[in-house]
Order: C-alpha cells, then sequence, then structure tokens
C-alpha cells in the first residue's frame, strides 16, 4: 500500500512537470497541417489609421502561434496580411486572390464597411468565409451566409451611447454631420438620426459632406447658427479630426459624441484639446478586464512602443477565433462557415465571444470618452 | 500552367483589357474630328448606372440593358455636343471635364443611382466573350466608318476646319456625329463594366479614368483607332506587368508617358507608322 | 451666420484665386493648360512639413519651399514642355506631357511620404481663435488671408511695373512680336513657371496649414476648381483670377448655408459651364477663341 501511494506521489508529480509541456502539446485534429489565413487590411492610405493596428496585431497573433501562447493544437497556423491601401479596387483584387489561390480557408478583414460591401461579395460567391474585425456598417453580415465580425455594429452601439449621454447630458436638441458617400459614415448619421428621434431629441440641423472633404466650416457655422446641444460626427478619423478641431475653432461649446470612426487612440494627438470630452461608443476599453487583455495590452505595447486600440483587439480577437477553430480540426472553408456559425463561446480580449443568428457578434458596447493620450469611462 | 489556369489568375485583367480598348475607342473618334471633349468617363458611368437599375429593377436581360444604356448616352452625347458647339481645344476639354464633374456629382446625391454608395449586386453577366465580342463588333463598325467618305470629312475636320468648310462639309454634324458615336461606345463599355463588377460608385467615373482614357489614346496614337486600343492594353497591363518594381511602379508609368510624348509624340501608332516606312 | 459665412467664403476663395494665378499665367503665355500644377501645390506642402519637422521655423520654411515650388516649376518646364515648343506641338501633347509629370511628382512624394495624411505640431495652430461679435476666426486664418492678399499684390505689382512684368505680358500677348522686339522668349517663359509654380505651392502650403493636413491627394480637388475659376475670370487675366477665385469661394460657401452643400461641386461647374456657352471668355479675358 505505501509503495503504491509513494508510486501515486511520484506519477502525480512527474506530471505536474511534464504537464505544461503536456498542454502545449496536446494534438488537436489538424495537428501537422499548414493554414494560412489570408487578411485584408489598409495599412497605408486614408484608413490607415485603424489598419496599422490591425496588421500590428495580428503580427503579434502570428508570434504568440509561434511560441504557443496562443494554441492550435499543433497545427501550424499563419495570418498573411495583404495591404488594400484603402482603395475599394485593391480589396476586391485581394479577396479575388485568396478565394483563387487554392489554399485560403477563411478571410479576415477588410477595413471599412464600404470595402466589405464591395469586396465580400467576392467571398460569397466562391463560398469563403469572411470574418470582419472592423466593418460595423449595416447589411454587411446580410452579404453572405459566410458573412461574419467580431465588430459590434453600429446598429448595436450606438442606441447605448444615445442612452447614456442621453441620461447623462440631459440634451434636447442636437446636430448630426456625417459622409454621406462612405457605407460607415452613412450608417453612422442614420442610426444616430433613428436613436435620437426614438429619444425625444430634436435634431435642428443635418449637414453632410464628402470623404476628402477638408473645409467643415460653412457646415459648421450653419449648425452653430442653430445652437444644438449636441453635436454628433458621423465620420472616419481624416475628417472627424478635421471637424473637431474646426468646431473647436469656431468656438463650439457643445458636447460631441460619434461613432466607430473617432475610436483611434490619436484622436486627441491630431484633433487637438478640443476633442476631450468627445463621446465614443466602442467595443473594447484599454483597461476592460476581459481574459488575456491585460497580458495582451502589456505585449502590444512592448513589441510597438505604443498600446494597442480597439482595432488591434478586435484583429487579435478574430486571431483568437481563427486559432480556435483550427485547433477544433476546422481548417476547410466549409468547416470553417459551420464552425463560425455553431461557436461555442470563445475568450478573447475582446471578452467572450459568440455570433447571433445574424452573425453579428454578441457582446456589449463599452461608452468612452476621448482624453488626452487615449480614452477613459464615460462617467 | 494551362490556359484555364492562366485565365483563371488573370480574368480580371483580361476583362479590364477589353473594356478599356473600348474607352479608347470612344475617344479616339472624337480626337480624331480634332475635339477634345472629355467626357467619355461621364458617358460611361451614365451608361454603367442606367444598365444597373434597369437590370436591377426591372429585370432586363442583358442585351437590353445594354442597348437602353447605350441608347441613355448617346442621347446624352447628342445634348451635350449642342451648347459646346462653338468651343475649341482647351475650352471644349474643360467644358467637357466639367460635365463629367457635374454628372459624378448627381449620381452622388441621387438615390436611384444609390447615392455615394454605389450599386451593388449587378448581376456579373458581362463575362470575357461578351466583352471581347462588344468589342470585335465596334472595332468592325469603326473599320467600315473608316472606309466610308465620312472618315475623310472627319479628318479633314481634324487637319484644318476652315478648308474642311470650304469645300462643303458641315462641320457642325460632323463634330455632333463623332460625339453621338463616341457616346454611344463608352455608353457600351459602361454598361459591360457595370456587368463584369459587383458594385459601381460615382468615384469609379470621374476625371482620374477620363485622365486615364486620354493617356491611352495619346500613346497609342491621338489619329488611330488601332493605336488607341493598343495604347489601352499595354497601359492597363503594365501595372500588373510591373509589380515587381513594387514601390517604382507610379515613377515608372509617368516616366513612359513622358518619355512617349516627349520622344514618340505620334504615340504607337507613329512609331509603327514610321518604321513601316523605313525612316521618319 | 451670415458674417461667418462671408469670412469662411473669404478664405477659400484667396486660396483658389492664389492656386488660379498659376494656371493663367501658363495659359496666358503658352496657351498651355499645366495639369501638373496641382502636383507642386502638393510637393511645396509636402516640403514645408519636412522643413518644419527638421526644426525650422515657418516663415523660413514657407519661404524656401515656395522657392523650391518655383524652382520645379522651371524644371517641369524644361523636361516638359520646353522640347515640345521647339516642335510646335500644339495644344493636346503639353497637356499630357503634364499629367506625365504630375504622375511623377505624385510617385515621388508618395515614395517619400507613403500615402498617409501628415500633421502639423505647431502650437501656432492651437492658438485660441479670436472672436469679434458674429465672427470667429484665428491667427492662422487671417495670416493666410493677409499673406495670400501680399502674394497678389506682390503680383500684380510684378507685372504692371517691372520690366520683367512687361516681358511676360509683351510675350502672352504676341510671342512672335515680343522676340522681334528682343524679348528672350525661354528665359520670360521660365520666369514665368517660377512665378506660376511659386503661388500654386504657396496655394498649398496655406491650404495645408489651414486644415491641419498635408496628403498626396490634396492637389485633386483644387486641380480642377482651378479651372472653373480661370474660365470664369478669364483666361490669361490675373485680375481674372483673382475676382473667380473669390466669386467660387462665396459661390461654394453660399451654396452650403443655404442647403445645397452636396450640390455645390456641381454648381461651381455649371457656372464654369454657362459661362463657356455664354461668354467663354470669361469676365476679364481678353482673347478671342482661338480654334485651336
Amino acid at each position: 500500500m505505501k509503495r503504491s501511494l509513494l508510486f501515486s506521489i511520484a506519477a502525480v508529480a512527474a506530471l505536474a512537470v511534464a504537464m505544461p509541456g503536456v498542454a502545449a502539446t496536446v494534438k488537436g485534429p489538424a495537428a501537422g497541417k499548414t493554414v494560412k489565413i489570408g487578411v485584408i487590411a489598409d495599412v497605408t492610405g486614408a484608413a490607415a489609421v485603424y489598419g496599422v493596428s490591425q496588421k500590428n496585431a495580428y503580427d503579434l497573433a502570428n508570434d504568440d502561434l509561434k511560441s504557443g501562447r496562443i494554441d492550435t493544437g499543433g497545427a501550424n497556423l499563419s495570418f498573411d496580411v495583404q495591404d488594400a491601401a484603402s482603395d475599394g479596387n485593391q480589396v476586391v483584387n485581394l479577396f479575388q486572390k485568396f478565394t483563387t489561390d487554392g489554399t485560403t480557408p477563411l478571410v479576415l478583414g477588410p477595413t471599412l464597411s464600404g470595402e466589405a460591401k464591395r469586396g465580400d461579395p467576392v467571398a460569397v460567391r466562391a463560398s469563403m468565409p469572411v470574418l470582419g474585425t472592423s466593418t460595423t456598417a449595416d447589411g454587411i453580415t446580410d452579404l453572405g451566409p459566410c458573412v461574419f465580425r467580431v465588430s459590434l455594429s453600429e446598429a448595436q452601439v450606438i442606441p447605448t451611447t444615445v442612452a447614456k449621454t442621453h441620461a447623462l447630458w440631459k440634451y434636447k436638441t442636437a446636430a448630426i454631420i456625417y459622409g454621406d458617400d462612405n457605407a460607415f459614415t452613412k450608417t453612422n448619421g442614420d442610426i444616430f438620426k433613428d436613436q435620437l428621434d426614438k429619444a425625444g431629441v430634436q435634431i435642428v440641423d443635418t449637414e453632410t459632406f464628402h470623404q476628402g472633404d477638408k473645409d467643415f466650416q460653412a457646415s459648421l457655422t450653419k449648425i452653430q447658427a442653430k445652437k444644438p446641444d449636441v453635436l454628433v460626427i458621423g465620420a472616419l478619423f481624416p475628417e472627424g479630426t478635421k471637424i473637431i478641431e474646426q468646431a473647436t475653432k469656431l468656438g463650439f461649446k457643445t458636447h460631441m459624441m460619434g461613432g466607430n470612426g473617432l475610436n483611434s487612440s490619436q484622436m486627441y494627438d491630431v484633433a487637438g484639446p478640443g476633442a476631450r470630452g468627445t463621446v465614443v461608443g466602442a467595443a473594447w476599453f484599454l483597461g476592460g478586464g476581459y481574459s488575456g487583455n491585460a497580458a495582451f495590452v502589456a505585449n502590444y505595447k512592448k513589441k510597438f512602443g505604443s498600446d494597442p486600440d480597439q482595432f488591434a483587439a478586435q484583429s487579435y480577437a478574430a486571431a483568437q477565433v481563427a486559432a480556435e477553430l483550427v485547433r477544433a480540426g476546422k481548417i476547410t472553408k466549409a468547416d470553417m462557415c459551420t464552425g463560425l456559425r455553431d461557436l461555442h463561446i470563445v475568450q478573447t480580449v475582446l471578452g467572450p465571444i459568440a455570433f447571433d443568428a445574424n452573425r453579428d457578434v454578441r457582446s456589449a458596447p463599452v461608452i468612452l470618452q476621448i482624453v488626452k493620450g487615449g480614452f477613459a469611462y464615460l462617467h | 500552367m494551362n490556359l484555364a489556369t492562366f485565365y483563371a489568375q488573370h480574368s480580371k485583367l483580361i476583362d479590364q483589357i477589353g473594356l478599356d480598348a473600348l474607352l479608347a475607342l470612344s475617344l479616339s473618334i472624337c480626337l480624331q474630328a480634332g475635339q477634345l471633349a472629355l467626357a467619355q468617363a461621364a458617358f460611361m458611368g451614365i451608361a454603367a448606372y442606367v444598365s444597373a437599375v434597369v437590370s436591377l429593377n426591372f429585370h432586363w436581360p442583358l442585351l437590353a440593358s445594354i442597348l437602353a444604356a447605350m441608347l441613355a448616352s448617346t442621347i446624352v452625347a447628342g445634348v451635350l455636343a449642342l451648347p459646346v458647339r462653338r468651343l475649341r481645344g482647351i475650352f471644349l476639354a474643360i467644358a467637357t471635364i466639367g460635365f463629367g464633374e457635374i454628372v459624378r456629382v448627381v449620381a452622388n446625391n441621387l438615390s436611384i443611382t444609390g447615392g455615394a454608395e454605389g450599386i451593388s449586386g449587378i448581376p456579373p453577366d458581362a463575362t470575357t466573350p461578351v466583352i471581347y465580342a462588344s468589342l470585335a463588333v465596334v472595332a468592325l463598325a469603326l473599320y467600315a466608318l473608316s472606309r466610308t467618305k465620312f472618315s475623310l470629312a472627319i479628318a479633314l475636320v481634324r487637319e484644318d476646319e476652315s478648308a474642311a468648310r470650304g469645300v462643303g462639309i458641315d462641320v457642325g454634324f460632323v463634330r455632333f456625329t463623332t460625339l453621338a458615336i463616341g457616346g454611344a461606345i463608352a455608353g457600351l463599355a459602361g454598361a459591360l463594366y457595370a456587368h463584369s463588377q459587383f458594385f459601381i460608385a460615382p468615384g469609379d467615373f470621374g476625371f482620374g479614368r477620363m485622365e486615364q482614357i486620354l493617356v491611352w489614346c495619346v500613346i497609342g496614337g491621338v489619329t488611330s483607332p488601332l493605336g488607341a486600343a493598343i495604347g489601352a492594353a499595354l497601359l492597363t497591363i503594365l501595372p500588373e506587368a510591373i509589380r515587381f518594381l513594387a514601390d517604382y511602379r507610379d515613377v515608372t508609368d509617368g516616366l513612359i508617358l513622358l518619355l512617349v510624348i516627349l520622344f514618340a509624340p505620334r504615340g504607337i501608332a507613329g512609331l509603327w507608322r514610321r518604321g513601316a516606312r523605313g525612316r521618319a | 451666420m451670415i458674417a461667418q459665412q462671408l469670412i469662411n467664403g473669404l478664405l477659400l476663395g484667396a486660396v483658389y484665386a492664389l492656386f488660379a494665378i498659376g494656371y493663367t499665367l501658363v495659359f496666358g503665355v503658352l496657351d498651355i493648360l499645366n495639369l501638373a500644377h496641382a502636383a507642386i501645390f502638393m510637393l511645396a506642402a509636402f516640403a514645408t512639413w519636412s522643413m518644419l519637422g527638421a526644426g525650422l521655423p515657418l516663415p523660413l520654411a514657407f519661404l524656401l519651399a515656395v522657392v523650391l515650388a518655383g524652382i520645379l516649376g522651371v524644371l517641369l518646364d524644361r523636361i516638359a514642355f520646353a522640347p515640345l515648343r521647339r516642335r510646335n506641338a500644339g495644344t493636346l501633347i503639353p497637356l499630357i506631357s503634364s499629367i506625365g509629370m504630375a504622375i511623377i511628382f505624385g510617385a515621388i512624394a508618395r515614395g517619400i511620404y507613403g500615402v498617409d495624411e501628415r500633421h502639423f505640431t505647431l502650437p501656432l495652430l492651437d492658438a485660441p481663435p479670436m472672436r469679434f461679435g458674429p465672427v470667429t476666426f484665428t491667427t492662422v486664418e487671417i495670416s493666410i488671408f493677409a499673406l495670400a492678399i501680399v502674394l497678389m499684390l506682390v503680383l500684380t505689382y510684378v507685372m504692371r511695373a517691372t520690366p520683367l512684368g512687361r516681358r511676360i505680358r509683351a510675350v502672352a500677348e504676341d510671342s512672335v512680336a515680343a522676340q522681334l522686339l528682343g524679348v528672350n522668349l525661354e528665359h520670360t517663359i521660365g520666369a514665368t513657371f517660377f512665378i506660376a509654380s511659386a503661388l500654386g505651392g504657396a496655394a498649398g502650403i496655406l491650404t495645408a496649414l489651414q486644415y491641419n493636413s498635408v496628403t498626396v491627394d490634396m492637389g485633386g480637388q483644387i486641380e480642377l476648381k482651378g479651372l472653373a475659376v480661370i474660365i470664369l475670370g478669364g483666361m490669361g487675366s490675373i485680375t481674372g483670377a483673382v475676382i473667380g477665385g473669390f466669386v467660387l469661394g462665396g459661390v461654394e460657401t453660399l451654396a452650403i448655408a443655404y442647403n445645397l452643400s452636396e450640390w455645390r461641386d456641381a454648381l461651381a461647374f455649371g457656372v464654369m459651364f454657362l459661362i463657356l456657352i455664354i461668354r467663354p471668355r470669361g469676365i476679364f479675358g481678353k482673347r478671342a477663341l482661338r480654334a485651336a
């Protein structure tokens, strides 16, 4: 009896020492197989402010895959990031490339909603699943039965943004300025308008602009004359910064709020002190306590010298979801699609992720305020 | 690599070459009459939208939607010819550029054109055979035209307008017709473009594209439709062919353009003729 | 609100005018539309950004960039237009040549700076705006406006009261007669390009400062709007370019003020189109239409 007890203790001890090694080499169904997942991101161009973060996240994910921090059950997974240079045509070309190379089972991206509307149909036609990480406009997941996204859509976030700010600031009137030539900014404008109407807020002025516009003074002057309590900005980074800057210049003292386009930690640096206090509805917060988030933030900072932003987090989360699929042995296009559809909760830096019947992510938004250097919770 | 794989990987490029050749031909006919009418991109856009709308909203078959689109663009070209009939050279160029911009803004703001977001989900039934068949038809038609007396009139209007008037040629009619023909061909290209992309947006038909078409015609030879088509084909393939030059691609594009202008201003067609004759 | 909109319009108009002068000078002297003008507009802005980044004070950087723009203009002429002049190449070929140079300039900018938007970190840009009753503007804006006006006045002086100006006007009027009178054609053309491009470059720098933004494609919009300005004002007329610039700036701003914002480009080009049909030589244009 004593000998078998000793033996058991020794066995347990041996196992305890070997366990970490064992865990890392538990072979999944795809062990030994090589899987390359395509990524389309705007690393350069107008949307580079989002795309660079995304590329960084995938680079970090590739590192973590090599080191085993992300577990793929022994499969050799990597992410192939291709730059679409914020050009819709290049997005389509890249989708074509990935759908005809015969090896890619899944595409992550593209960066912008408009690009997705343009390029996802190519993937859909080839039965290639697409997992968006930053596309938040309406209608994206409707493009096909294998189009998913880990990014909370504007339709999911803006109602909370409006509800929280309205409860806090109790505004009665609002003005909206949004880009009418971009799927994302247009969605922004439409949903904000809808939600504000529902909240009983009177919209005193609506102005539109085009991508690439630099001068918003005339529109802002018009808005200013109507004296709204809050200014809603449906814009991407280049236009958003100028709007905030010029509004500040013109002496706007109103609250400002906007959608995902304003969700960059560089907002304060470029738009100036006037950006402080602008409210942005987001899907992720730097200080959020989700599983693995703190480690992700620390590693990102160590590798790139700056904090990650939401775009990086969402990309990394998508990588985590993809890795989970690979670990479960799903490495073909069809398997990836059903895998995403039937996904049970995956723990990611965004929190626990699953998809709803509409292939949108099930998650809760966080409402943030721009401060010097980044964001803070709204209170 | 066999033909099927080659096609699968480059089908988009092959289609593009066909469309670009059509666009070059549409401008070439105007340039042959000495008209610097830079509205082809706008005609293409109008046709693209018309064909997209009738296909999506009214479910017209491909041929009907192409014809409807060509009709629309030809009518617009004809209507445009009237107010600009007295403009020449740069003034005509600027007027037509302005027209193009107006069309772009209109497309950007109407709901039937999908506004700035454009129209997506157009049935992609303009396959490669369809595109090249259309190109062949147009090429044959233009060839037939070149054998008529009308083409002589066109050339004379370009070379010396007052002389043309002197021999009794109705210059206004020549200019009107060539602009309308250009509008029709650009319209064909536009309809085919819509049915070979998944998606069209106002930005696809702006000054950038117009500049491109102009460059193709000049490189190929302003007065030669064949040259224009070849110019289009070459310059469409070029960015892909020199992809290995990566960062230096754009500079190379511009350099080639400059070199052709400086050393072969009659374009490729001019070089060909020079070679055929043995000396300059 | 109207008062503020007026200020907005004046500012926009000043930059349009400055840019259009470059177009009209070259056209007046050479009958060429220089589509590389907008590229120099952009390069001057980038050059300023680089110099500021290297620590140069703004006035010096501005001056150097403007001179650089002028030099680029002369280079542009030497490479892309002068060889064609000897060949009597008409109006289309030089136009294409300028497109080629514009592509090259753009490629150079993209090669050095990439496609990302650059911003300035000048304390000047964060200075609080000044309020005078119903209108607000910043130090930057007033400087831009003042500088644009000064440059236009200097140009007018040069053109009216200096020998160089007389030579330029003579060549614009009749290049053969001017040469017979002893004017060195190539030198005068070179000087014209220097001035035109310097002004275009200045417009670029001021635009970049105004919106705190430098991008490789920042010349795209103004390239076409500039055409509308010179048609409105009259090709070849500097006064026309100035007046046209302000009129266009005003039209656009008013369009926004009166809820026609999305149509403002169409309005601008619609006006231009009408002018071309009704009175092609514009408000101040002296030359009759040439059969090109």
